[in-house]
């Protein structure tokens, strides 16, 4: 389809119907066409936050997901803006919930001196990890190598992996529930 | 720009399979309402006591009509804005749209209780057939709840919680609406707590079962 990406509202809405209609390349211009909107919603929303483009992926995901929703000949915007900052809020809540759970120890990082004071410690805690990480399924072990091993976005290890998002962010919580409890139960006994 | 941002419009582009576009949430709200209002007619037709119901209110028609239109009202308000609400970018403003019908109906239900409270004197505060009215607005909101929920779920609301709030308002209102044509006596004033804790029932319900209740059913 030839429309010109001038970045018009007009143009977004007609190659978003024909994106609705099954047209791949309208569809890929109208999502590169509206970035900049999105990332100026999520930055406003984030405070300028390096959570910005998590926002704007995860708001592409969710836009791709209810792009059946928009209705042909409607304001583009009120419904982008309403997609971005939705995910905006949900993912400031989540930031605020492991903030809140999360403490700030600086003396959980001081060690021994000498090179081979914690060699016997750490090899234990290898080994222990190495079984908890035994315990834990295939999906879980592959979220949780995924984002937090290898850093990935969500998005980039829901493209990886095939896992949706919200599998993935349940797998890594169930995970490191298990990793915890294991800890804990260490700890305790 | 991202490079991860790039992949993934790549990879959404690719998955541009066709969709089915929804219809306006007003036809679709009204749809709904039509088909709610047929089974609530056929049951009124075939089990409602109208007698019974202007017995209920004799010498006080006005007051029927007006509680029972407060009740609708609050029901089709609810109900539409929450087809609105599951659109995203479509006005809040919906979420206030049946609270002034609400409101009036919990008045005139309360003037009506006042009424019989000064005519009856401690009769006035007695359990009538509340269980009964609290199982059947449970029963007839579980009803109306199921196809209303599966036809709100096919837009994959962005905000599930607010649209939750509406159908478990739109339902429980609906249920009470039937209730007028099935309730034996006047209401007294522990009737409308009842009626009232069954409607908050609802809407905690639907509110809690939301992400199972809307979850986007494939087309």
């Amino acid at each position: 389809m030839e429309v010109e990406l001038s970045g018009t509202e007009e143009n977004w809405g007609v190659l978003l119907a024909a994106a609705q209609a099954g047209d791949a390349e309208a569809y890929r211009q109208f999502l590169h066409a509206i970035l900049p909107f999105l990332r100026s919603v999520a930055r406003a929303r984030t405070r300028g936050d390096e959570l910005a483009e998590d926002v704007v992926q995860d708001a592409l995901l969710t836009l791709h997901r209810v792009r059946h929703t928009y209705e042909p000949g409607r304001p583009v915007k009120p419904w982008l803006a309403a997609i971005a900052a939705r995910r905006a809020i949900d993912a400031m809540r989540r930031r605020g919930r492991q903030t809140s759970r999360e403490v700030h120890d600086p003396g959980a990082y001081e060690t021994f001196a000498g090179e081979q004071a914690n060699a016997g410690e750490a090899g234990e805690a290898k080994e222990e990890l190495a079984r908890r990480m035994g315990e834990l399924t295939p999906k879980q072990k592959e979220a949780l190598e995924l984002v937090k091993l290898k850093e990935m976005s969500l998005v980039e290890a829901s493209a990886e992996s095939g896992q949706s998002v919200a599998s993935l962010k349940v797998n890594i919580h169930r995970a490191m529930k298990k990793l915890r409890l294991g800890q804990s139960r260490d700890e305790g006994g | 720009m991202s490079e991860g941002t790039d992949r993934l419009i790549d990879r959404l582009a690719a998955d541009a399979r066709p969709v089915r576009v929804l219809a306006p949430p007003l036809r679709r709200a009204l749809l709904l309402l039509a088909f709610m209002g047929a089974v609530a007619l056929v049951a009124i037709l075939t089990m409602g006591d109208m007698d019974m119901l202007r017995a209920r209110y004799s010498g006080r028609e006005w007051m029927m009509f007006a509680e029972t239109a407060a009740m609708l009202a609050t029901g089709a308000l609810a109900v539409t804005g929450a087809f609105f609400l599951s659109i995203p970018g479509r006005s809040r403003r919906w979420l206030a749209a049946p609270l002034p019908a609400a409101v009036l109906w919990i008045a005139l239900s309360g003037m009506g209780c006042w009424r019989d409270l000064v005519r009856h004197g401690s009769d006035g505060w007695s359990l009538g057939h509340s269980s009964d009215c609290l199982l059947f607005i449970l029963g007839v909101s579980a009803a109306f709840g199921i196809p209303l929920f599966w036809r709100l779920s096919r837009s994959a609301p962005i905000d599930p919680l607010r649209v939750a709030l509406l159908a478990g308002l739109g339902t429980a209102a609906m249920a009470a609406f039937l209730l007028q044509f099935f309730h034996p006596l006047a209401v007294t004033f522990m009737d409308l707590g009842v009626h009232i804790a069954a409607i908050l029932i609802v809407i905690g319900a639907a509110s809690l079962l939301r992400g199972r209740m809307l979850a986007r059913a494939e087309a």
